[in-house]
């Protein structure tokens, strides 16, 4: 077939039978067409298309779908971003202490009436938790009751439960890098928050504390003698 | 196909009316050119009961230099009853041909021919188009 259209491309026959062909296809695009067929045939749009405007693409359902969809990604992704904003390497832990709290009962602890700053030799006679230490801010606090317990992994944790405003201390083991197995410190004391409890945490000698009250950070902040950051 | 404008329009009006009531049914084709096939077919349809060309052996002569300027002095009209004339399959051949809308492949889909009969009917048509151009519109010398 290439052999035969190469054989033909240059020759005279060939250039005579395109310029016939040419010349008839020109003529037959003459021949008229009735004039109700050709209605048919019009450029004019027999339906005009609809205009494209913003309202009544937001009206269409499924970019209504898909924007709400959208809003709610963004939605959860900005509260993430905000709630992970003020993250400290104790922050998972404390949280889950909070929601420990949450559900603790005053049964479940050793009745202890003494000061709270006084339970790190308890902690550490009868548990072996050296720097288990009740910061002085909140060592004169009246103790009704303490325990010290593991949680899911298997981290040693004191609980303390106070008198004032029913508070309750936690002192557990800091975050420690998974590489070097150094401490992640962090300075003063910050804040987290879990279903409707705060806590303020602190970490001194490997060891952090938290204070946590059913209420906001207002109610914490006058234990608290270095303002908050 | 026709040479008539009036067989034509009906032919094309009631090709567009089963393709509305198949598309109202969900039921067009979704082969190409279906609309085409169904047309030809109508057109050959129509012509069934007219006056059919005579089995005579028409003249053909090798196409000269001078045919683009006979073609030139063609009247449209003549052209398309001089087309419509012709027996099928030759007469869709050249329709479709000339109509300068399909390619080689889509003519052979549409006359339901093969290759060589479609280039054996369109040479066969020019140097028929040549001898009735040559009888028409002379050459000096």
């Amino acid at each position: 077939m290439r052999a035969a259209i190469s054989r033909v491309d240059g020759s005279a026959d060939f250039i005579s039978q395109q310029n016939f062909d040419r010349a008839v296809a020109h003529v037959v695009r003459l021949i008229p067409i009735p004039a109700e067929s050709a209605e048919w045939f019009s450029e004019k749009d027999l339906v005009p298309a609809s205009r494209w405007t913003w309202k009544k693409m937001m009206r269409n359902p499924a970019v209504l779908a898909i924007s709400i969809a959208v809003a709610v990604i963004a939605g959860v992704f900005v509260s993430n971003f905000l709630s992970h904003l003020n993250d400290f390497p104790a922050s998972a832990t404390a949280r889950k202490l909070l929601g420990t709290a949450a559900s603790t009962r005053p049964v479940m602890l050793d009745p202890v009436n003494a000061e709270a700053g006084t339970l790190s030799d308890l902690f550490f006679m009868k548990y072996g938790l050296e720097h288990y230490d009740v910061p002085a801010e909140f060592a004169d606090f009246g103790t009704i009751g303490c325990r010290v317990f593991e949680d899911d992994e298997s981290r040693r944790i004191a609980q303390i439960w106070v008198a004032e405003k029913r508070m309750q201390f936690f002192l557990f083991p800091a975050e420690r890098n998974s590489k070097t197995g150094a401490v992640m410190r962090f300075p003063d004391w910050r804040y987290v928050h879990q279903e409707g409890w705060t806590g303020a945490v602190t970490e001194h000698s490997g060891v952090c504390f938290m204070a946590a009250i059913r209420g906001r950070d207002k109610d914490l902040e006058p234990y608290i003698a270095r303002p908050k950051k | 196909m026709l040479g008539d404008s009036r067989k034509a329009q009906e032919v094309f009006h009631a090709t567009l009316r089963e393709a509305a009531q198949g598309a109202a049914h969900g039921e067009l084709p979704s082969e190409p050119f279906w609309l085409f096939r169904e047309a030809r077919w109508r057109c050959l349809e129509a012509t069934k009961n007219d006056l059919q060309p005579e089995a005579v052996e028409i003249d053909e002569h090798d196409l000269c230099a001078a045919a683009a300027s006979q073609i030139e002095q063609l009247d449209p009209v003549q052209l398309a009853i001089w087309i419509s004339a012709a027996p099928d399959p030759q007469r869709s051949a050249l329709a479709l041909f000339y109509l300068d809308e399909f390619d080689y492949r889509e003519i052979l889909d549409l006359a339901e021919l093969k290759l060589n009969e479609l280039s054996r009917l369109l040479a066969r048509g020019r140097r028929q188009l040549q001898a009735w151009l040559d009888a028409k519109f002379p050459q000096p010398g």
